[in-house]
């Protein structure tokens, strides 16, 4: 899927495509490292090889090769192969892609290659590999470029800086590469990264088990066959989460609930409690963002909807769309960490969910939550002693393996650029927003230190700002009607969707990037924030994004 | 000249020169030229909850348009920019933001709505950034917490303290009788539900609505509900959409109890212009911490209808016209306060320090301090009259005051000073 499709397919089949489009696959054999075999052609000589972990590789290199190579890290991608005819949004399936990427896959309004010839044009070499693993990879990933770095500066000894960047898991790739080897980067820039690891096994887990609990009890979620026939049954709950997204939805105005509600689904039904709200409800409490591609919660029909669309109906149409684009992979995910870790791997039995709905969500959204009473009966029915609504019980030893992946801590050790789009739904927005909020911290310590440090020596010498975080925000308002009042979908609006950005937004954060590799620190001012803006980002320093509630 | 002193010269204009360059200009305040001052407010214009509040930006403008005739504030003529927000916190958020980075406004004024402000509070982050929040127009008790939202300041009585004086006047005027309760199911409503409880008052049913849900397909649920448990006095503590439906349904039913209306509510303009007759109105009781609209015997109505009668011809002078100018001038009397070159931290620091000294047309204090942020904190009660006009019973104002707290209700024996020549900031 990812190299597969083209972009307006990607686009076509809203975010969720897009974010699969993101995502990488399962090991292939391992061969013994091969390469680099060159072309020697100009004025881009192009390279090719495989890794000691047999992750496929590709390197091009400028005939006006400056000395900076730019790392690539791609996104997440299924591990295992989804069956064709399965799922109506992915007719072909989803197949396990372990190709090489050099640059982003998905560029809006221009293409992969163009966006590489922009940077080769300017002297900078680019390289990356399809890893040896696909799904969640950040320690194979890791080990891969740091060996591919190692390859590219054997082969191309002149190399002066390293740069590394990518967007989605390759975001996570690249902060756990900049953390654990701050020594063979130079700078990174990182784009929509995901959390770490705990977190996003959270957050999906969290998500299904609600969709379990409130739509549909015959979602599996762990326990998975193994082989084949596991991949079907993981299937089979994808598609029950679509068909519960698309009950949901198309029954938003009546509230009515899907028919594979269980008991406590049936008793909030049986209470008056409408499935928008619901739906609402496992968004907030996860913290999916609640505007989407096609849902602003700002605009309304013109009529007798124009207040109450915003208010009561909006949120929870984003929050089925956003959850579109999270879950499949959440559940890709799952059916992955299943076969790793073995069976009941998650364990969400101490978890307090109503401590989970902000104060602030609790009144913003109070409405399409359905006021207050209602929203005491969505969270009572999450009550641990509820039978009608099991808990996830972890096997312990299958808990202990699942917490040893490398969980990115997103200190910042080299010349860091951030980048996402508010309304992502990984949701990339929580975790920057902490990045930059520690990072303000770990400035403020540098700084008294270097104070503390002049007052003995006399000298002042001012710590270097080593973080730039751009926000990639919606427009006023988006969400379009058509003549009769019917929202339209909408496959990409700017600050929405996973890991769709601009040619010119990807520039602006390599040559950023660079920048910072041959100063040693990243100028947060000045052409740093008019570039920005003229690639239609913000660097807004006052906007507090809310940290997932699984950080705290 | 010989070398010497040629070199102690140098050095003599090279320390000038670092020093003029070292010494910045007087920085200009975000907002605030040397002509004038820019706030912003965000509420609804248009939509369903626009009635009644839409007309609370002329009502500013038309004060600062007479200020600004009479000198402004320290010279300063003051501009208010208003964006519609139709009510949805969202578009609370894009529309302040817009109000902060594009439209560059010193404060934001009197910002309406619960759900919208603190949307604003958590995304926007206006603390964050230095921006005085003046005088929100919601009675929601969470924002006079200083250290939750230390730029943001209250001046309605909160709805805990309405609450909790409304019970006072049931025990003093129905203690026998059967108590019922519509409230909008939100922190509005818990607030109210807060002071109720806190007051001891007991309910023979409470009906609950959902923001948003109110129509007369829902008021007639509630009028069911009520008149099964035999309620002969009917509490409608909600918005006004919500008070006309209960009120427009309940006489089309022929329900006919005692009706108490919250503040929130209980302007009448807003009510008849939804389509209920005033006669349904009339002898319902109401609160209010202002003058009456129709009391040309007081100073500040007197002044503010003819300024408003002369700046928008033909408009009804109301409570949410009354309470828009009032909040004009005690923005005017916070700015002036914060000195001859006004920046943001020295018009927190203002109100903070001088704030529970502004003048008023409210018949009760402003509480402003360092640690407190609370605006006005009492009511009084009347009864609407067959116009539809709320007045006091008898042509007195009696004043009740208490906190948003466990502290006693009280009869209030504060005194209103005069008001200052013209109505203007002195």
């Amino acid at each position: 899927m990812r190299i597969s499709s083209t972009k307006s397919r990607v686009l076509a089949v809203l975010s969720s495509a897009a974010l699969v489009a993101t995502v990488v696959v399962s090991a292939p054999a391992h061969a013994a490292a091969a390469g680099p075999t060159c072309d020697g052609k100009t004025p881009i000589n192009t390279c090719v090889g495989t890794t000691e972990d047999g992750a496929a590789y590709e390197i091009r290199v400028p005939s006006n090769f400056n000395g900076t190579v730019a790392l690539w890290s791609h996104g997440l991608g299924v591990s295992w192969a989804v069956p064709a005819g399965l799922l109506p949004p992915f007719p072909s399936g989803i197949p396990v892609d372990p190709r090489a990427n050099v640059t982003p896959y998905t560029v809006v309004g221009s293409t992969s290659s163009a966006l590489a010839s922009s940077i080769l044009a300017d002297g900078v070499a680019v390289m990356g590999s399809g890893f040896s693993v696909q799904g969640w990879n950040l320690d194979e990933a890791v080990k891969t470029n740091v060996e591919l770095i190692a390859i590219f500066k054997k082969a191309f000894p002149t190399t002066k800086k390293v740069v590394a960047w990518g967007y989605s898991a390759g975001g996570g790739i690249t902060q756990a590469l900049a953390e654990q080897h701050p020594e063979l980067v130079d700078a990174v820039a990182i784009i929509d990264p995901v959390a770490p690891v705990q977190a996003n096994q959270k957050l999906l887990m969290d998500a299904l088990w609600l969709f379990k609990t409130y739509f549909d009890p015959t979602m599996k979620l762990t326990g998975y066959s193994a082989g084949k026939a596991g991949d079907m049954e993981a299937t089979a709950d994808i598609g029950k989460m679509y068909s519960i997204l698309a009950s949901v939805g198309a029954n938003v105005s009546t509230g009515k609930w899907p028919a594979t509600a269980g008991p406590a689904g049936q008793a909030l039904e049986a209470a008056g409690v409408p499935s928008r709200s619901a739906m609402l409800m496992c968004a907030l409490l996860v913290g999916m963002p609640v505007q989407s591609a096609s849902y602003d919660n700002i605009s309304g029909p013109d009529g007798a909807l124009k207040l109450t669309f915003p208010l009561a109906v909006s949120p929870a149409l984003a929050s089925l769309e956003n959850f579109g684009a999270a879950l499949t992979v959440g559940l890709s995910m799952a059916r992955e960490w299943d076969a790793k870790f073995g069976a009941n791997w998650y364990d969400n039995t101490k978890t307090d969910f109503a401590a989970q709905l902000s104060e602030t969500d609790q009144v913003v959204y109070n409405a399409a939550l359905s006021g207050n009473t209602v929203i005491g009966a969505l969270l009572s029915v999450l009550n641990p002693a509820n039978p009608a609504a099991p808990r996830l019980v972890g096997d312990p030893v299958a808990v202990a393996k699942a917490s040893k992946l490398y969980s990115t801590t997103g200190k910042i050790t080299v010349p860091t650029i951030m980048m996402t789009g508010v309304n992502d739904p990984v949701p990339a927005a929580a975790w920057i927003q902490q990045i930059s909020d520690k990072y303000q911290v770990q400035f403020a310590s540098e700084k008294a230190a270097a104070i503390a440090a002049a007052k003995k020596s006399r000298s002042y010498v001012a710590p270097k700002n080593k973080l730039g975080v751009v926000w990639l925000k919606p427009p006023t308002s988006w969400t379009k009607f058509d003549a009769a009042g019917t929202p339209i979908a909408q496959s990409y609006v700017a600050g929405n969707g996973h890991a769709l950005f601009t040619q010119s937004q990807f520039k602006f954060m390599i040559d950023s990037a660079v920048k910072a590799a041959n100063s040693g620190y990243v100028a947060t001012t000045g052409t740093f924030v008019s570039k920005a803006r003229k690639a239609g980002m913000v660097r807004d320093k006052y906007s507090s994004y809310p940290y997932l509630k699984y950080f705290n | 000249m010989n070398r010497r002193t040629l070199i102690s010269a140098s050095a003599v204009l090279a320390v000038a020169a670092l020093t003029a360059t070292s010494l910045p200009a007087q920085a200009a305040e975000v907002g605030v030229s040397s002509t004038s001052i820019t706030l912003g407010m965000t509420l609804p214009m248009t939509g369903t909850a626009s009635p009644g509040y839409n007309k609370i930006p002329g009502a500013m403008k038309a004060y600062f348009d007479y200020l600004n005739a009479n000198g402004g504030v320290n010279g300063r003529s003051i501009n208010l920019k208003v964006e519609d927000d139709q009510y949805v916190p969202t578009q609370a958020v894009a529309k302040t933001n817009k109000l902060i980075l594009q439209d560059k406004v010193m404060a934001l004024l009197a910002p309406l709505g619960t759900a919208n402000n603190k949307a604003v509070a958590a995304s926007v982050n206006p603390a964050r950034r230095g921006v005085p929040v003046l005088f929100v127009n919601t009675g929601f008790s969470g924002f006079a917490d200083t250290k939750k939202y230390p730029t943001t300041y209250a001046i309605l009585p909160s709805y805990v303290m309405e609450a909790k004086i409304m019970a006072q006047y049931i025990k003093d005027n129905f203690a026998d009788k059967t108590l019922g309760l519509v409230y909008q199911d939100d922190d509005f409503g818990t607030d109210a539900l807060k002071g109720f409880t806190q007051a001891g008052v007991t309910f023979a049913t409470k009906v609950a609505y959902a923001s948003g849900s109110q129509s007369a397909t829902t008021a007639a649920g509630w009028v069911s509900k009520l008149s099964a448990a035999k309620c002969d006095v009917v509490i409608l503590f909600g918005v006004s959409s919500a008070t006309a439906a209960g009120l427009g349904t309940a006489a089309a039913l022929k329900y006919a109890p005692q009706w108490i209306l919250g503040s929130v509510g209980g302007d009448a303009t807003t009510i008849k212009a939804a389509g209920v007759p005033a006669g349904v109105l009339y002898n319902a009781v109401g609160a209010s911490f202002a003058p009456a609209t129709t009391d040309m015997t007081d100073d500040y109505v007197k002044l503010f209808s003819d300024i408003y009668a002369k700046a928008v011809p033909g408009s009804a002078f109301d409570n949410n016209v009354l309470i828009g100018m009032n909040t004009a001038f005690v923005a005017a009397q916070a700015l002036k306060a914060a000195g001859t070159n006004p920046t943001r931290a020295s018009l927190l620091a203002a109100i903070d320090s001088k704030g529970s000294t502004f003048a008023s047309a409210a018949l009760l204090p402003l509480n402003y301090s360092k640690t407190s942020h609370v605006g006005y904190n009492g009511y009084w009660f009347g009864k609407y009259s067959p116009t539809g006009d709320l007045k006091p019973v008898d042509g007195k104002y009696v004043l009740y005051t208490t906190d948003s707290g466990s502290g006693a209700v009280v009869k209030s024996t504060w005194t209103r000073p005069a008001m200052p020549a013209k109505g203007l900031p002195q």
